[in-house]
């Protein structure tokens, strides 16, 4: 073998395969991932959709025209999205502290922080979801505390309304706030405040010019994740707040398991899930814009 | 504390710093005072408290005891942003968020000054590093020394009362290092910036330093101009860490007239200096201070013969290497040129002047850590 030819890989290769069809070994890994989704998520899915679009004489849009003309169904759309922004603004703002505490924490500090970060996600949502049944109850800890602090003055049942539930909710999701934002704090050098604090800078000014624009692509992340998981929660607004209060996510479980009207639960569904991917493309698309060299 | 014979007396005075973190103690008890418009540097090895005794004047560690004064103010309880001392970090700190101009008007905004004047400045001392070209650029897309150069204006811009810089050219490569040193020095002495700089570099600090403090373990072990510090160093570990030296240990035979006859494994040496008969001593001779010679000279020069092992040219002048007291390469002559005949194994005849012998108490310890 002669010496330019033992080195095949290191110049361009003659290619054999038409540009686009060049098998790329590192499109190739998320492979199996890929192939996964398409099968046990992408079929179902266009299933779905087309379920949604087929009227008695093939594709229509009827179906929409029909739920999007009943006020309730307006509601329910109403109910999702407030409750989805309720629950994502109160996992923000307890958990942007809470992620900072986490990163700046030391040692079994640290590990004890992450341990109680990370271990409740082992916990089933159903667990959860009966223990706030517990706790919000007229006669619960939230209630007798509250009275026993003089803030109520005689005990309220926060069970089945709209604030035990995002109170609830907040619960299973904050996790998810947390640990995007950890990830992109941990990465930000820490001299950086201490250079806009010898440069005159006071701790409020140094949070909101160089601190929170560099989390910016955490928060945006943990935002997409929490609203993309809250905007379609099922079991605990079922066992939380019961059958008044309807969501895309429960009126579409009601519609198949119950009513047993496909045409509904599909409609439903896809409005869901166009909601859903509508607010994960725009924040990425915003983390994306703020992100341009937001790390070093 | 003020002495009013002397000018100037402590710009920047600190006294008595004292640092521990757990149970080690970083700092025990550092004087310092630094004048108006002086450059001195804190030169020592990783560990030896010079990087904490910085971060203390900046504000960013907080002392367990001792002082900070700035131009008359103590501000040893004063946080960073209200201390009027700027800072350049190793890793420069650039705010990767924002363009070359907008890092320079950081304080300048945090600090209020009108809006009218801040592009004035930023573009003013944007043309004091020779930045102006690149001052739309991200902080991230530039080559070390350009952000090194972008950290000092940001630094200035402010006019900080003292300018701290930790260890700022330690990214950088040789060639740019040592340009960049001078454009410094120069900068700062226009602008007439006090300025404490930390190096664990001595050809750094010789370079650029009025004065320099030598640091080991949490104590500053001389504080001296650059000549001074390195003609008579103070210390065993001050000779060490300053350039390059032969380091010969020895008994104190005899004392006379602040004379020593010091009997090492080379022969008896003469040195200046006051020591009891029976003290271990450790000699130390500048390699440029001994020649090579034929004769046996005069009474004022100690003679040594020695085994040539290897020879390194370096250009302007010649190391030559000796068979030394503590092993092979430990006695070190600096030559203007390799001497004729100058093969390893031949034995040469090595002098220079008593004058020249420093003398230290030998602490084995010490020895080791240099």
């Amino acid at each position: 073998m002669s010496a330019p030819t033992a080195a095949p890989a290191a110049g361009p290769v003659p290619a054999r395969w038409p540009r686009l069809a060049r098998p790329d070994p590192v499109a190739l890994m998320a492979l199996p991932a890929f192939a996964y989704l398409a099968a046990a998520y992408g079929w179902p899915l266009l299933v779905l959709l087309g379920h949604s679009l087929s009227g008695p004489d093939g594709i229509s849009l009827a179906p929409f025209a029909r739920f999007l003309s009943d006020p309730f169904s307006w509601r329910v759309i109403g109910n999702t999205v407030r409750s989805a922004l309720l629950v994502t603004l109160v996992c923000l703002l307890a958990g942007y502290p809470a992620a900072i505490a986490l990163a700046r924490a030391r040692g079994v500090v640290q590990a004890l922080l992450l341990l109680s970060v990370i271990l409740p996600l082992s916990v089933g949502v159903v667990v959860k979801a009966y223990a706030w049944q517990i706790v919000l109850r007229r006669d619960g800890v939230v209630s007798q505390a509250l009275v026993g602090l003089g803030i109520w003055d005689a005990p309220q049942r926060l069970l089945f309304t709209e604030t035990g539930l995002v109170i609830g909710a907040a619960n299973v999701f904050l996790p998810f706030m947390i640990l995007p934002i950890y990830a992109v704090i941990r990465l930000i050098d820490p001299r950086l405040s201490e250079a806009a604090a010898t440069l005159g800078a006071s701790p409020v000014r140094r949070f909101l010019t160089v601190t929170l624009p560099l989390t910016l692509p955490g928060i945006v992340s943990g935002v997409a994740f929490v609203f993309s998981l809250a905007v379609s929660m099922y079991v605990v607004p079922s066992l939380v707040i019961g059958d008044r209060y309807q969501t895309l996510a429960t009126l579409t479980g009601r519609a198949f398991l119950f009513l047993r009207d496909e045409q509904l639960g599909s409609t439903t569904a896809v409005i869901l899930l166009a909601l859903a991917v509508a607010v994960v493309v725009g924040s990425t698309a915003l983390a994306r814009r703020l992100g341009g060299g937001g790390l070093s | 504390m003020s002495d009013p014979r002397l000018p100037d007396p402590g710009f920047l005075a600190i006294t008595g710093a004292e640092k521990r973190f757990g149970t080690s103690a970083v700092l025990g008890g550092v004087d310092l005072a630094v004048a108006r418009g002086e450059f001195v540097s804190l030169l020592g090895p990783s560990g030896c408290g010079k990087t904490t005794l910085l971060r203390i004047v900046a504000g960013l560690v907080a002392a367990d005891r001792g002082r900070v004064v700035l131009d008359g103010r103590d501000i040893s309880r004063t946080p960073p942003h209200r201390r009027d001392v700027g800072v350049v970090f190793q890793n420069y700190a650039l705010f990767p968020h924002l363009t070359v101009a907008e890092n320079v008007a950081f304080g300048l905004k945090a600090k209020g000054h009108p809006r009218a004047g801040i592009a004035g400045t930023v573009s003013r001392f944007l043309d004091l590093v020779q930045m102006t070209a690149f001052a739309d650029r991200r902080a991230q897309a530039l080559s070390g020394g350009q952000q090194q150069r972008v950290a000092v204006a940001r630094a200035l811009a402010v006019q900080p009362k003292l300018l701290l810089l930790d260890e700022p050219f330690s990214a950088l490569d040789r060639k740019l290092r040592e340009a960049m040193q001078i454009d410094l020095k120069r900068l700062l002495r226009e602008l007439g910036i006090t300025a404490l700089f930390v190096t664990h570099d001595q050809d750094e600090a010789l370079t650029m330093s009025d004065r320099i403090a030598v640091m080991n373990r949490g104590a500053i072990e001389q504080l001296a101009d650059p000549v001074t510090l390195y003609r008579r160093p103070a210390s065993a570990f001050a000779l060490g860490f300053v350039g390059l030296s032969t380091r010969i240990p020895g008994l104190v035979q005899e004392e006379g007239d602040g004379m020593l006859r010091v009997e090492t494994a080379l022969g008896t040496v003469r040195a200046p200096g006051r020591f009891r008969p029976g003290s271990p001593v450790l000699l130390g001779v500048r390699p440029e201070r001994i020649r090579l010679v034929r004769e046996e000279p005069g009474l004022g020069a100690n003679t040594v013969e020695a085994a040539l092992v290897e020879v390194a040219f370096q250009g302007a002048r010649a190391h030559l290497f000796f068979a030394g007291p503590d092993g092979d390469r430990t006695l070190l002559v600096e030559a203007p040129e390799i001497p004729a005949g100058a093969a390893p194994g031949v034995r040469l005849r090595l002098s220079w002047a008593v004058e020249d012998t420093l003398v230290f108490p030998a602490e084995p310890a010490l020895r080791q850590a240099a």
